[in-house]
């Protein structure tokens, strides 16, 4: 066991830290809100010159050939500057599903173009319909959007909503059923679509966050047999596997979000006097601080604890929902308790830095599912759970017990002697 | 970061997981239906405890000499998740796990040679004696009093809400041996026997655990029964309560108790299908499953960070512990109120489910207060983890008496 961070992963986390303290301030973070594109290109460029972009793709493609964990250093870092931009789209969603699946044509022709900065790209997975049911919204089932042969390509018809980050994406990545009926995950095919095909036209959808999120309608898109990321019906595994990294990193997120919530709420109660004395003296307030430094604290843990077995290719399933479904909550309470203990300061929208991450908090806990759906997919796990083991030594019948219990029988006799 | 055991610890595990495996019955349950046991498990446990202590299972850390394994910080962690799966309850576990650490530290060569042996062995019953009347969350208010008599000292007062896994032998007591503020520099730890003249017990059994009241009526203590320095008992324990940290145990613990909690809901049937088809159900053992997980990573950090403290330091603040507290009634009310009508039978019924444990879980979760309460938690994790302001104790006396001249 050892919970400390490698010498370069510790680099990376201050060189981040630094690095977006000067160059992604609250006054970049509210202007990219106000604008029109989700993100800031300058900085876009500035993160491709560092590195960040090609992280953890092999060096051959331009990459660094670092793991999940120092991408968790590194988004705890984004969180904590709500960094907006497309990375997780682009680098995590987009690249690593491609780097999976893809086929070395288009890993070489994508990847170094990602990691130089040059190419967003965007996910187009949730639809109208599945979205209104978190179990259907993040699993195959609720992929109805269709791709169907013609000639020596593909047609894809339909709506994609939600879709992160499709306003400055150069690519689409869909996800649209090949195939109708049997396993859901077994119809599903990866296209690689250009965000200036003919029939494709993105609006964004106005969020709690002012994130970019986006419709997109994908009115009868021409793509070539080329554009197929993987297999044909074989698309939801590679995806898959991505989504869990981004499930991760969102708690990475949240993480690094959640430790500045907390610095912020304790040095303000700290500080701040009402009655003559500052206000973190009244327990009521001591509370929320405790109860956040408990919510932070379950993030961490459960983060890394996951971003390690994601590292190390172990199944993960439940380290990934129990991180997620943890985080998820706990995200929405710390936000709640740095509120309480802010009150009016913190609800300034023009220059209160307290509503920016509970606004955002919003597309953390719903993106790649909230807290019901990943208990939900917890449950399942535990039904494969085997019963306790049981010893194996010889019966003795003794584990009977008789009412009314609350005093045991060695009782009497030492207080006689007593 | 990495999350895995190495080799050496892995077999430590297999011993350990063996000796239970082999030692316990078949028919064994890993649960208590009240505070009480019959005199059958009582004696069970006693004799389990002295095979476990003739391999040096009950005191892992202490070195070979000294009826130990001489088990590494680590080791013992893995010890004591192994242990703990298998739902121990010795007789004996104040004195191995309270009573025995500082007397390692601050004790003198004769009364480690008096005490130790008898704990290691799993002989010797101790109870911790801190808890009083008006000593409560506010331990530093300890007033069982404590004066030198020519050759011995001399102890009047009470202790309460003592816990009594069994016969005591010897009480690990803390006395007002000086009147000084602040309260804490005036206190002594001693090891009274538990038969002396003058001790007498009343049964005080609780929801959760049997406790006991402890009168001490000019009780004769002789000299070298005071533990470590006069007035620093408050300071010794501490040390105790160092070694108590890791939660690496309590979370094997409860995932034993939620793969018994499921194998129920997979047999148990409601309208047709099993109760782990049922939405309520699927939640509350999603909620167990997540706690499970933190106070099992929680666990391995504090006990982690204790093996590495010569590098390290002390341990940032964490409120896993407070978390378990805060969540075990409300995990307990989910399971009962999943039950219907028969939640609220105890075990021993005809129509008893899942052996009454609901029951139990229900009344036990009314009870948070060993350890510290929730509330004086917190207030520790906000002064002395978060760094938040309170009102100095020097004032406390002032307000008291500022109220009181307002009234209400």
């Amino acid at each position: 066991m050892d919970f400390t961070f490698t010498e370069e992963q510790e680099m990376l986390r201050t060189s981040a830290r630094d690095f977006l303290e000067t160059e992604c301030t609250e006054k970049l973070v509210r202007e990219v809100e106000d604008g029109d594109l989700g993100y800031s290109p300058e900085l876009w460029k500035k993160i491709a010159d560092l590195g960040w972009l090609g992280l953890t793709y092999p060096e051959e493609y331009g990459g660094a050939g670092m793991n999940v964990i120092d991408l968790t250093v590194l988004y705890e870092e984004i969180g904590r500057a709500m960094m907006p931009c497309p990375h997780l789209s682009t680098v995590v969603l987009g690249g690593m599903t491609i780097l999976e699946a893809g086929s070395n044509e288009q890993k070489s022709e994508i990847l170094p173009a990602i990691a130089a900065g040059d190419r967003i790209i965007a996910l187009a997975l949730t639809e109208p319909e599945s979205a209104w049911d978190m179990k259907q919204t993040w699993d195959a089932a609720g992929v109805n959007v269709g791709a169907t042969a013609d000639g020596d390509g593909y047609v894809i018809d339909g709506i994609k909503l939600f879709v992160h980050d499709a306003l400055p994406a150069d690519t689409l990545l869909v996800a649209a059923r090949t195939k109708k009926g049997g396993n859901p995950e077994e119809g599903i095919t990866l296209f690689l679509v250009d965000a200036k095909s003919q029939g494709v036209s993105i609006t964004p959808l106005i969020t709690i966050a002012g994130d970019k999120q986006c419709e997109v309608v994908l009115d009868k898109v021409k793509v070539p047999k080329s554009s197929v990321v993987g297999k044909v019906n074989g698309g939801w595994a590679p995806l898959e596997r991505s989504m869990q990294i981004a499930t991760v990193l969102l708690c990475a997120q949240m993480l690094g979000a959640g430790q500045r919530l907390l610095e912020l709420s304790v040095d303000y109660a700290r500080t701040r006097i009402q009655f003559d004395m500052p206000i973190g003296i009244n327990q009521y307030i001591q509370e929320h601080c405790v109860f956040l430094l408990r919510d932070v604290n379950g993030c961490r843990w459960s983060t890394y604890l996951a971003a390690w077995k994601l590292a190390e290719n172990e199944p993960c399933d439940m380290e990934v929902s129990v991180a997620k479904a943890w985080s998820s909550n706990a995200y929405e309470h710390a936000c709640w308790c740095a509120h309480q203990v802010h009150s009016g300061v913190g609800t300034t929208v023009y220059d209160g830095v307290l509503p920016l991450y509970s606004r955002r908090g919003k597309t953390f806990q719903l993106y790649m599912g909230d807290t019901t759906y990943h208990k939900e997919k917890i449950a399942t796990l535990l039904e494969d759970w085997s019963p306790p083991e049981r010893p194996k030594g010889a019966p003795l019948g003794l584990w009977e017990e008789k009412p009314p219990f609350w005093i045991p029988d060695w009782w009497a006799e030492f207080d006689k002697g007593t | 970061m990495d999350f895995r055991f190495t080799e050496e610890q892995e077999e430590l595990r297999k011993e350990v997981h063996d000796f239970f495996s082999e030692n316990l019955p078949s028919d064994f349950e890993s649960r208590g239906s009240g505070p009480g046991t019959t005199m059958e498990q009582f004696k069970f446990w006693m004799e389990l405890q002295k095979k476990a202590g003739a391999k040096g299972y009950l005191t892992p850390g202490w070195s070979k000499d000294s009826g130990g394994l001489g088990l590494t910080d680590m080791e013992q962690a893995v010890f004591m998740e192994e242990s703990s799966y298998w739902g121990t309850s010795w007789p004996g576990t104040m004195g191995q796990r309270i009573c025995g650490p500082p007397l390692h530290v601050f004790g003198t060569e004769e009364q480690k040679k008096r005490f130790l042996p008898g704990i290691a062995k799993g002989e010797a019953i101790w109870y911790q004696c801190f808890t009083e009347p008006d000593a409560g969350s506010d331990e530093a208010n300890v007033s069982l009093r404590c004066v030198e008599e020519g050759d011995h000292y001399v102890l009047n007062g009470q202790k309460t809400f003592i816990t009594s896994p069994g016969p005591a032998d010897y009480l690990y007591t803390l006395a007002r041996t000086q009147d000084i503020i602040p309260k804490h520099r005036g206190i002594s730890l001693f090891l009274v026997d538990a038969h002396s003249p003058g001790i007498s017990y009343g049964a005080l059994p609780t929801l959760g655990i049997f406790t006991t009241e402890i009168f001490f009526d000019n009780v004769k203590v002789p000299k070298d029964r005071l533990l470590g320095e006069l007035n620093r008992g408050f300071y010794h324990a501490m040390v105790t309560f160092e070694f108590e940290r890791s939660t690496t145990g309590a979370a094997a613990g409860a995932r034993r108790n939620l793969q018994e909690l499921i194998e129920f809901c997979r047999q148990e049937k409601r309208n047709g299908q099993p109760l782990l088809k049922d939405p309520a159900v699927r939640d509350l053992l999603a909620d167990r499953a997540i706690e499970v997980e933190l106070s099992w990573l929680q666990g391995w950090f504090a006990a982690w960070h204790f093996s590495q403290r010569d590098k390290l330091g002390s341990p940032p603040p964490e409120a896993g512990g407070l978390h378990a507290k805060v969540v075990s009634a409300d995990r307990a009310k989910q399971l009962i109120d999943a039950m219907g009508l028969y939640g609220q039978l105890r075990s021993g019924s005809k129509y008893s489910k899942y052996s009454g444990r609901a029951a139990q879980q229900w009344l036990s979760s009314r009870s948070t207060h060993p350890g510290g309460t929730i509330e004086v938690q917190k207030i520790v994790l906000a002064g002395r983890g978060l760094g938040l302001p309170r009102i100095p104790a020097k004032f406390n006396k002032e307000i008291r008496a500022a109220i009181e001249g307002v009234g209400v």
